[in-house]
């Protein structure tokens, strides 16, 4: 009963959020793009995270499907959205071949690593002066569907819901076993038999894929790209940032720092426009110092307290919130 | 009831004539407010909506800017280009500073074919992403390959002019980024076609994007022995590599650097004395031109601070060419203030006068060339052009004590 009124919960906000071009500005629009994307970056940053492996490498695999999607248009005459798809790909099948090597470090030496990607591809597309525009980039001749606003946030929302839905995916079938298993013990993980380097390779995999998709989505809807807006740090600090805020090894923590801090953004540039990023900062560093488990932590704590703390169901429902701040 | 009657004609009247009006006239600006040039720029534009609006308006009405920081981000820059054209209503577009920002307002600005008055974006791949037909495009700010063009020629004209200058070797240290290595293709396109010009250059990470090792560029220019030494990075970077070149006892015949806009304390630092810069405006230029130091006097009387970057004449001036054509258009209807900003004549503060011309690929171009200027006791002089210069240059630039 309880997870079918979850079912008829998200099915009433995604229809909400398809009809949203029928009553929302291009503005709008647009700031709910932005925040789509920085959405679906921390959910599949929190994806890998349930595995107990912090990536920094959120920007490098962006702006690797950034570049795909770009090239695979310019150079190759690929129709910009099939090259969305081959960027995913392209994300995907580079996470892959890399994964054998780094996923065999853990904690900040895997961390390091992910960050030096970033790095390592934002050279790369900075000295392929021919083929990749070098450090003054690419343009594309139009963006895609001619700019339609209603069209463009679709598409983004397109790509938002391909990763809830590989995070779902995640949170209801077995990996979100085996993952929560290799985070909290590995030792344990294998002694009982869970392939650990399968599990953090289909991790790894999925989830740059998605990053790299919501990279070509980016690249497409504003129609250029340079190695300094393609791989900027942003696209690694914010949906940190956002996943913390709203509470980490979850679907829906994420989603909500997302509107939260994307929302909070936009609305405290335009009420302070000398200044706002001071502000900004100021409630992110307030949040991670205060709030470990971000605010959904916080109100499953406030739920859990007002209906009788201690209760052996409300721990066995419960997401891997806890566990993280265990 | 004779009262009520002369009520209801004067409220007639009235009607029309406010009907006429129209409300202010909104210009939307969008700059990235952290970074000097577009917080100066963004205030400078306000000391021209409140001197006009002082003034009496344009065609009656107010003038009314709304600002929205771009924040240095692409994505950020479109949307506020949505909210000022779709929410605010505003009937021109002005202000930019960072090309990769123009770049994602593009195909905004397209979409609306509202006037948009330009203050940065050098790069050309602005104008390639414009294309020939952008007519409501009006560019302030001058191409990447404009300002190459026209060092090309201040050197030439001032190598005449001082046969003691003599330049043949031209190092660069450019910033790693799109800005430098646009700078360094441009200089070894313009100087080093004819041959007259040995080129060479180094990248380095700039301080402001977390560099600030300047050794190895260093290194590379003195083994080079350049007469002019032209570096090509942002503000942070002034000051350090001013210091390891004194460390290293790098004394070029030329020192010279092309941030778009230096550190406020730069002229109180020793090391800054007989530096060379490639610019627009500095304060100096109130000395030959009484609109500059109106601008001047005007933005340090209401804001307490003095203009520190070319960003802040510019915009000003942005507002007013605006401004003028509206009255000169007698609407802000766009065709015919597109035509009326065609016949601009504005004498800037930045001590040459405004006319747009068509460059490489787009028809409405204004300022074509830079200034090449030089740190004295303090000051940025203008060295050239000449009908603009406040001084003789200081050459060979002076071996460190």
């Amino acid at each position: 009963m309880k997870i079918r009124g979850a079912y008829i919960a998200a099915a009433v906000a995604a229809a909400i959020m398809i009809a949203f071009p029928a009553f929302l500005g291009a503005y709008p629009l647009n700031v709910a793009r932005s925040v789509m994307t920085y959405m679906a970056l921390a959910v599949s940053w929190d994806m890998l995270l349930r595995s107990g492996q912090i990536s920094f490498g959120i920007a490098g695999l962006f702006g690797l499907g950034s570049y795909a999607s770009i090239l695979a248009v310019l150079r190759g005459g690929m129709d910009p959205l099939l090259s969305i798809a081959f960027a995913a790909l392209v994300a995907g099948l580079v996470a892959f071949a890399l994964g054998f090597a780094i996923l065999r470090l853990r904690a900040m030496y895997f961390s390091i690593t992910t960050l030096a990607l970033m790095e390592i591809f934002r050279i790369i597309m900075h000295n392929l002066h021919d083929f990749s525009g070098g450090p003054e980039g690419v343009v594309l001749p139009e963006v895609i569907f001619g700019g339609d606003a209603s069209a463009l946030y679709w598409l983004c929302l397109g790509g938002l819901a391909v990763t809830i839905g590989a995070s779902w995916y995640f949170e209801r079938s077995k990996l979100r076993l085996a993952l929560t298993a290799i985070r909290n013990d590995e030792t344990s993980a294998r002694s009982n038999g869970i392939d650990i380097f399968k599990y953090l390779l289909v991790a790894f995999v999925v989830t740059s894929t998605l990053q790299g998709m919501m990279g070509a989505i980016q690249v497409q809807s504003y129609g250029f790209t340079t190695p300094d807006t393609a791989f900027d740090a942003n696209f690694t600090l914010l949906p940190l940032a956002m996943a913390l805020l709203g509470g980490i090894h979850s679907t829906i923590g994420p989603m909500a720092g997302a509107v939260l801090l994307g929302i909070a953004s936009e609305w405290l540039k335009l009420k302070i426009p000398y200044g706002h990023l001071v502000v900004y900062g100021v409630i992110i560093i307030i949040v991670i110092l205060f709030m470990p488990n971000g605010l959904f932590g916080l109100a499953r704590k406030a739920i859990r307290k007002a209906g009788g703390a201690g209760s052996p169901g409300s721990a066995s429902n419960g997401s891997d919130a806890e566990e993280g701040a265990r | 009831m004779k009262k009520a009657l002369a009520i209801l004609m004067v409220a007639c009247l009235a009607v029309p004539a406010f009907a006429q009006s129209g409300g202010t006239i909104k210009l939307g600006g969008t700059w990235p407010l952290g970074d000097i040039t577009g917080k100066q720029g963004s205030m400078a534009a306000q000391q021209a909506v409140d001197e006009i609006n002082a003034a009496g308006g344009v065609l009656g009405r107010k003038l009314e800017l709304i600002v929205i920081d771009d924040e240095l981000k692409a994505d950020k820059g479109a949307a506020a280009v949505e909210k000022l054209v779709t929410v605010d209503g505003v009937d021109a577009l002005i202000g930019g500073m960072a090309s990769g920002v123009a770049l994602g307002q593009i195909p905004a600005m397209k979409k609306y074919g509202k006037i948009v008055i330009a203050t940065g974006a050098a790069s050309y791949k602005v104008e390639e992403a414009l294309g020939p037909d952008a007519n409501w495009y009006f560019h302030l700010h001058p191409w990447d390959y404009n300002q190459g063009a026209s060092y090309a020629q201040g050197w030439d004209e001032i190598q005449k002019k001082y046969p003691a200058v003599k330049i043949r070797k031209i190092f660069l240290a450019y910033e790693e980024g799109a800005f430098g290595k646009s700078s360094f293709d441009a200089t070894k396109v313009l100087f080093g076609a004819d041959k007259r010009y040995s080129i060479d250059g180094a990248s380095f990470k700039s301080a402001a994007l977390g560099g600030g090792d300047y050794g190895a560029v260093l290194e590379a220019a003195k083994e080079f022995k350049p007469d002019l030494f032209l570096w090509a990075g942002y503000d942070a970077d002034a000051l350090p590599m001013l210091e390891q070149a004194k460390a290293m006892k790098f004394t070029p015949g030329i020192y010279l650097g092309a941030p778009p806009g230096w550190p406020v304390d730069f002229g109180a630092s020793k090391l800054s004395d007989n530096v060379m810069l490639y610019g627009m405006w500095a304060p100096s230029i109130n000395d030959v031109s009484k609109v500059s130091k109106a601008f001047y006097n005007g933005f340090v009387a209401k804001y307490k601070v003095e203009p520190a970057t070319y960003f802040a004449p510019l915009s000003y001036s942005a507002v007013y060419i605006y401004a003028d054509a509206v009255k000169r258009a007698g609407t802000t209807e766009t065709a015919a203030v597109i035509k009326a900003l065609e016949a601009t004549k504005y004498a800037s503060p930045l001590g040459e006068t405004i006319t747009f011309t068509p460059s490489n690929i787009i028809k409405h171009q204004g300022i074509k060339n830079q200034k090449i200027l030089q740190w004295q006791n303090g000051r940025q002089e203008v060295i050239w052009p000449f009908e603009a210069a406040t001084a003789k240059p200081v050459y060979p630039f002076p071996k460190w004590k």
